[in-house]
């Protein structure tokens, strides 16, 4: 019995990680993940910083949490709506997988394109503007969970049954977007009112950027226990969340 | 034999709309089945629940003996899918599509290479192998699509319309590699509003239209049911003007429908309706330029039995998100 659930768990995490390698070779470097995932975050990070009397090494580990929010959460609402479109989703519903090992290649998909695109500012704030590393452990959290969560936030979007990016990619910009200004990106979280900073606590992004922080030498307001606490909640919830949105929206067909 | 398809009281609604309305039937190991009817019959949804892409509202299927709900991994193990549309990943290419999906059947590396090598031979796409299927054509497609669905050495092979849209020369290489692939014994499952195809190639159809099953049978055994589906095709040398009204008015005719220069004359009695049709052309100094006794074709059965006239029935838009709109047309790309 054991060997025929090991068997059954090797078979899913196999077809997940293929799932996953496919996404990568077919839909990285398709426009809309490119545009959503890359140009975005660094677009919205050029115009908010330039012109501030900041240093730069201080401002990239904003940039490392808007690169690790809008390219892991951008894969799943560009993939999916893609293949329903083109009927391709089909396949892995007729497959003899479940649709646990179909979401988990889809969030893996996620995963690795948040931290491929979020280590580039990390190397070029270590090259050319002195950032440091200076707790490896925070860093290493706040890339593993933060593109855990945010890749598991636009799976579940994605289960809008939209066959366009756009129908999907909308109403996960009506949430992505404020969420960058209840997130201390742009304002210090001590100099926020109270009752700011309760809200700010409950964004997921405000983890990112204090963990972000508190690995390359910063402050963090809350704590690293509270904000990695914190980002194991969110990325638990939108996986649950986006399974069982998946699941209602099979029932529906 | 066994049942290698099983339908029961197999029902699907959309909100308020009856798609598929409490169906049962059975495929045998080793048949062609025919799944035929007008475009939003219900086909579709029918294929949908039993690839286990749809639930059902009520009812159960099932495949080689295993629930597509309870049990769908193993009944999913024993199945291939080629839907209406070649669901093709277009920028892999030949060789990653086959071996993708030799991955998402968990197949050893070194079987689903020998596997996906096989099937390309076969389908005549090996010296393409390499190529994005992007740049292939209509027919090259569909044909990697029914390879992808063969490389988990399937026992049954459902097929969504699968010749329509495709030039002749790919129908052809189709319905060949359908009957070779049924010659293996492998179990064939194919809808189709194409009703000569139907006719041709499979062993029992089912008409099936508003979500119910109208009949099920052979194609030969529906037709000879249809008595009064015989008709007499006729063709003047010069028509006249009134000779629809006028061949309605002969003995012994039920109805006439006028098929480009020609009459059909439905009848349950094709000498009388002969020799009437003489006495007309005689009477009128009409030369016949042809006659023809005719029986039933499936055509005409299904017309029959879903009471659909082929030359003004719109094709409806399935209930499925992946609305087709093409005329309906039985005999569209005969060969």
């Amino acid at each position: 019995m054991k060997d025929v659930q090991s068997s059954h768990l090797g078979r899913e995490i196999r077809v997940a990680w293929a799932i996953a390698v496919k996404d990568m070779r077919t839909y990285y470097t398709q426009p809309p993940a490119i545009m959503f995932g890359i140009l975005f975050p660094f677009a919205l990070f050029l115009s908010f910083s330039i012109g501030r009397n900041v240093p730069l090494a201080t401002q990239i580990p904003i940039l490392v949490s808007q690169t690790l929010f809008f390219a892991s959460s951008s894969i799943g609402p560009v993939v999916i709506p893609i293949e329903r479109a083109d009927q391709t989703f089909d396949r892995f519903l007729t497959s003899p997988v479940s649709l646990l090992a179909i979401l988990m290649g889809k969030t893996l998909g996620g995963i690795i394109y948040g931290t491929g695109i979020s280590i580039i500012p990390v190397l070029v704030g270590m090259a050319f503007f002195g950032t440091q590393i200076v707790n490896v452990g925070a860093i290493i959290a706040c890339f593993a969970l933060s593109t855990l969560a945010f890749s598991a936030l636009g799976i579940m979007f994605a289960s809008i049954p939209g066959q366009t990016v756009g129908q999907v990619m909308m109403p996960l910009n009506f949430v992505r977007i404020p969420l960058l200004f209840v997130s201390g990106v742009f304002t210090p979280i001590a100099e926020l009112p109270q009752w700011m900073q309760a809200v700010t606590m409950l964004s997921p992004l405000t983890h990112t950027v204090e963990l972000a922080r508190y690995g390359t030498g910063g402050e963090t307001f809350f704590g690293p226990v509270l904000n990695i606490a914190i980002l194991i909640a969110y990325a638990v919830a939108f996986l649950f969340m986006g399974i069982r949105f998946h699941i209602m929206n099979q029932r529906k067909e | 034999m066994g049942s290698a398809i099983e339908a029961i009281n197999l029902t699907k609604y959309y909100d308020d709309l009856l798609a598929v309305d409490h169906i049962n039937f059975q495929v045998e190991e080793g048949e062609i089945f025919g799944f035929l009817g007008p475009n939003g019959a219900g086909k579709t949804t029918t294929i949908r629940m039993l690839t286990g892409i749809s639930r059902p509202t009520d009812g159960t299927a099932t495949i080689i003996g295993y629930d597509i709900q309870r049990q769908s991994v193993s009944a999913k193990e024993q199945m291939g899918i080629v839907p209406d549309v070649s669901n093709v990943y277009k920028d892999l290419s030949a060789w990653d599509n086959l071996v993708f999906t030799g991955k998402l059947y968990d197949m050893p590396k070194a079987f689903r290479e020998s596997r996906a090598e096989e099937l390309l031979k076969m389908f005549g796409l090996y010296e393409r192998r390499k190529e994005k299927v992007k740049g292939f054509s209509r027919g090259m497609k569909r044909r990697i699509c029914i390879a992808m669905a063969l490389m988990n050495r399937s026992r049954i092979l459902f097929l969504d319309e699968p010749t329509s849209g495709l030039d002749v020369q790919s129908v052809l290489i189709i319905r060949d590699l359908i009957r070779k692939l049924n010659q293996q014994r492998l179990t064939i499952f194919i809808t189709t509003h194409n009703i000569e195809e139907a006719s041709q190639m499979c062993d029992r159809v089912a008409i099936i239209n508003h979500g119910k099953i109208a009949t099920i049978d052979t194609p030969e055994k529906l037709k000879r049911t249809m008595e009064s589906l015989q008709s007499v095709e006729v063709a003047f040398e010069t028509t006249p003007q009134n000779a629809l009204k006028d061949l309605e008015q002969l003995p012994q005719v039920s109805e006439v429908v006028k098929q480009g220069d020609k009459f059909k004359l439905f009848t349950r009695d094709p000498s009388s309706v002969l020799a009437s049709t003489w006495n007309y052309a005689q009477n009128n100094n009409l030369k016949l330029i042809t006659v023809n006794t005719v029986g039933p074709s499936l055509e005409d059965v299904f017309v029959k039995l879903t009471g659909i006239k082929p030359a003004t029935a719109e094709e409806e838009p399935e209930k499925m998100g992946h609305g087709k709109a093409q005329r309906m047309s039985g005999r569209e790309d005969q060969q």
